[in-house]
């Protein structure tokens, strides 16, 4: 189990916190045990100095009192006294010797005739003297002296006996009769005895206890060499000094630096003192003793403590170890493991249950996540397919016409999702016309790529029957509109353009105008917008007709472009697209042509960076280059009334420039042949209400062909609408004369294109004329 | 103007009609006026040439014309044959199928051939019925 774990930093603080609290209670405890301690120490100590004192008391009261009795004994009977007092020291091993010594010349010591004396020899024998024979006489000493006048009997100084060579303390009790002392009965004790009654004590260990005199001379002391000396001063002065307040009797001594308790007691009787003293060590050691034994207790009890919190917080904790581990195992994704046992219903135990069923849940929600995987990437698959499938649908990014390079074209879809609902395209229509459109299905994704998918496939089918984009546009819509339920409709900008001349006609369902630019800045065409496809089926759809002129560009797009927002919310906007429009033009003026779908795309995902794309991005840019223009000459552009000597003369003229520019001779009588019989059926059929029409002629020569291009203001006249004639071989079986015209400028023209708008007829025709080396004539 | 008209021979059974530049849309009722002309003075079973090799172009309106003429000699019973068309003339004719094939001819000489074939056959048929 590491350091780092819940059971460890559990045990841990259960422990400090124990310690602590047994520190502090320790202590306390220490200090009230500590006083206490001490407080028995003094009290044993000074019980142990009154017993001392008691015990010698009681030693010393036999001498006394058998002492006190010889004396009343022999006061009347002296004559016995030297048996009495033999007797009395055979009986009482404690006497050293015993006197009875008379005042000389008193009745008693005549009546005895000696003092006698009897003493113990060292070998136990007894042996008796008279005092009266000594040299000294014994009347003029202290002892005797004093012993007549204490009438309780007193004890007497030390005193070194020559004869026994020891020393002695001596009692005396007078013997008194009649108020008359006639005499001292003298007890000796040795101060061995009285070493021999100190020692008898046991004392403790440590401890010292000692007898001592009114003269401060030691009478016994448990270091024997002390015993009979004077003690020290230092010492006398500190047991005269007055005791402790809070200990009777109780004295600090100071003795060589080693610090001592002293207890004295007063020995009843005498005029000596019994004293212990008690080194301070000896009474601390016991505190310490007990702080010791505390100490050990408590480590103990704490290192116990420890074992049964680690075992228990282990116990109770290690299912949490195997679920921490087992959760390791569910991060690893494997959910088939055994889960520890539960005991009981604690917190582990609703834990284990909590995680099992978490177990079996996120295995049910794995699976099922599994599963929307594996559908997510079947659907990510066929989205991918179905993108595929939209990319298909559109044409290249790059168009340049081919055939003269009159105009480039560049395209760019990038849908927000895998597919989307924006579109362009852009196809050859017969007679020289193409058709570009740029178009917006509301809402995004699958729904809306459908859509734009029939939107375009419609547009392609229909393209050829419509005569014109608002037309193109009403076909459409037809189409769209029968059961479109879902309400689902198309914004759509739609574009014919004549390659060869480049008249552009622009009609709109419910888009965003276009841009053009080139010899302008850039600015917005101003196309009247119809309704979008798909939800009026009788809606229409009004066009403009412009004329691209040499390096003119017109930018399609849907609001992807100009909703396009950046971090900030903030919209790319029209105004910004002109702008960089405008930056793009002159940056790349003179500098040859770049593209400018890819120009505005790159900056739309600048703009938007870290914000995303969000809607569909459809760039469609149309550049008119005219390169036939430049190859080739516009020879002839004429407006003229619609008459037939007008027609004439500009036949004549269109002869002699032809002429002039070296066309050859049958490219020249069928342009004549082609533009006599379109003007004179203009003449003829297009002034209907005898108002005045015109006829617009141009003409040029590019590589190899004839453009002529005529516009009358007239009626509505097909001349493609017409079958060929029934030709039976002879003119003159016929019955009716019409067609032939049309037919001979069918068969004469290399291509015939026929638009008709508001402004009236446009045909455009074109000769081939094949070089002379190509073909020979 | 752009068509000139010539008119040699002129005789009930057989007239020759030189056309010399532009026959069409304004020229072809000049053609129409002369042609009327000949053809009022035309004996049934005659022949009407017309002399194409001056003639530099032709249009619908002309083409009409040429038919309108060969209607009217056919009502002769008449033959009207065209000779010597320029090649861009000749395209138009065939473009719409304008005469049939043995009516052109390439040259003034086979067209007198085929003239003198159709005599022969003529007297050649009149012996038989004698």
């Amino acid at each position: 189990m590491s350091l780092r774990s819940l059971a460890w930093r559990l045990a841990l603080w259960v422990l400090a916190g124990a310690a602590l609290v047994f520190v502090a209670s320790g202590y306390l405890l220490f200090h009230l045990v500590g006083k206490q301690l001490l407080q028995q120490a003094q009290r044993e100590s000074a019980a142990l100095a009154s017993q001392g004192s008691s015990l010698v008391q009681l030693r010393l009261n036999d001498i006394t009192n058998t002492t006190r009795v010889l004396a009343a004994v022999i006061e009347p009977r002296p004559r016995n006294a030297a048996s009495l007092i033999h007797d009395a020291l055979a009986d009482n091993a404690d006497l050293a010797g015993l006197a009875a010594a008379f005042v000389p010349g008193s009745t008693a010591a005549q009546e005895a005739g000696q003092s006698p004396f009897v003493d113990r020899q060292s070998d136990g024998t007894l042996a008796h003297r008279d005092l009266f024979k000594d040299p000294q006489p014994y009347w003029n000493a202290t002892w005797f002296q004093q012993g007549l006048v204490c009438n309780q009997g007193c004890w007497h100084p030390v005193f070194w006996s020559q004869s026994r060579h020891r020393l002695l303390v001596s009692y005396s009790a007078p013997m008194q009769a009649d108020d008359n002392t006639i005499g001292v009965v003298n007890a000796d004790v040795t101060l061995d005895w009285l070493q021999g009654v100190l020692l008898s004590m046991h004392l403790p260990a440590g401890t010292h206890a000692f007898v001592m005199d009114q003269q401060g001379r030691y009478l016994a002391n448990d270091a024997v060499e002390q015993v009979g000396k004077e003690a020290q001063t230092t010492l006398l002065s500190q047991l005269s000094a007055p005791s402790l307040p809070e200990y009777a009797n109780a004295h600090r001594l100071n003795l060589q630096g080693e610090r001592a308790w002293m207890y004295d007691q007063p020995i009843a009787g005498t005029q000596w003192k019994f004293a212990v003293v008690v080194p301070e060590e000896l009474i601390y050691a016991q505190v310490r003793h007990a702080f010791m034994s505390v100490l050990v207790l408590g480590a103990l009890t704490i290192l116990l403590l420890g074992l049964i919190v680690m075992i228990t917080i282990r116990r109770t904790l290690a299912p949490l170890g195997v679920l921490a581990e087992r959760a390791e195992l569910v991060a690893r994704g494997a959910l088939d493991f055994a889960l520890p046992r539960v005991r009981r219903h604690d917190e582990v135990g609703r834990l284990t249950h909590a995680f099992d069923r978490m177990r079996l849940e996120l295995a049910a929600h794995l699976e099922e996540l599994t599963r929307v995987a594996q559908e997510q990437a079947r659907l990510a698959s066929e989205l991918d397919i179905a993108q595929q499938i939209q990319t298909a649908l559109l044409p290249g990014p790059h168009y340049l016409d081919a055939r003269c390079q009159n105009f480039e074209l560049f395209a760019v879809l990038k849908p927000a999702r895998s597919v989307g609902g924006d579109l362009y395209s852009y196809f050859m229509l017969p007679n020289q016309r193409f058709c570009f459109m740029v178009g917006d299905v509301a809402d995004k994704g699958i729904p809306a790529a459908l859509f734009m998918a029939r939107t375009i496939t419609l547009a392609k089918a229909m393209a050829s029957r419509a005569q014109s984009p608002q037309h193109l546009l009403q076909l459409i819509n037809d189409e769209l509109c029968r059961n479109n339920d879902s309400c689902m409709f198309v914004t759509l900008l739609c574009g014919f353009l004549d390659v060869a001349t480049g008249y552009m006609t622009l009609a709109s369902a419910g888009h965003d105008p276009p841009v053009l630019w080139g010899n302008q800045a850039p600015r917005w065409l101003p196309v009247t917008s119809g309704s979008a496809l798909g939800l009026d089926e009788a809606a229409s759809f009004p066009a403009i007709r412009v004329r691209l002129k040499p390096g003119d560009t017109l930018l399609m797009y849907t609001d992807g472009v100009t909703e396009a927002a950046s971090k900030t919310l903030e919209q790319y906007g029209g105004e910004r697209l002109l702008a960089r429009l405008g930056q793009f033009h002159d940056a790349t003026d003179g500098t040859g042509p770049r593209d400018p779908t890819k120009f505005l795309v790159e900056d739309i995902e600048a703009f938007s960076a870290g914000h995303g794309q969000s809607d569909d991005i459809a760039l469609l840019a149309l550049r008119w280059n005219h390169a036939g223009l430049d190859k080739g000459t516009l020879m002839l552009d004429l407006v003229f009334p619609a008459t037939l000597e007008k027609v004439f003369d500009t036949l004549n003229l269109c002869a002699e420039t032809l002429h002039e520019a070296g066309i050859r001779t049958d490219v020249r009588a069928d342009v004549r042949l082609v533009l006599e019989e379109l003007m004179v059926n203009m003449v003829h059929h297009g002034n209907l209400h005898g108002s005045e029409r015109t006829i617009g002629l141009r003409m040029m020569i590019i590589d190899e062909a004839v453009l002529v291009e005529l516009n009358h203001d007239g009626a509505p006249f097909d001349p493609l609408q017409f079958g060929s004639p029934t030709l039976t071989g002879d003119l003159a079986d016929r019955e009716d004369d019409g067609g032939l015209g049309i037919h001979l400028v069918r068969a004469m023209s290399s291509e015939l294109n026929y638009t008709h708008d508001e402004d009236g007829n446009h045909l455009q025709l074109r000769f081939a004329n094949p070089t002379e080396h190509g073909h020979g004539t | 103007m752009a068509l000139n008209l010539r008119i040699d021979p002129f005789t009930p059974q057989r007239s020759t009609l030189y056309l010399e530049g532009r026959l069409d849309a304004i020229s072809f009722g000049e053609f129409d006026k002369q042609a009327d002309k000949v053809l009022e003075q035309m004996n049934t079973g005659s022949t009407l040439v017309l002399d194409l090799s001056a003639l530099d172009y032709i249009s619908s309106a002309g083409l009409r014309s040429i038919a309108k003429a060969r209607k009217a000699m056919r009502a002769r019973d008449g033959q009207t044959l065209l000779v010597n068309p320029q090649v861009q003339v000749r395209k138009v004719f065939d473009i719409v199928k304008a005469v049939p094939v043995n009516e052109i001819f390439q040259n003034v000489r086979e067209l007198d051939d085929y003239l003198d074939r159709i005599q022969r056959r003529v007297l050649h048929e009149g012996e038989e019925l004698e």
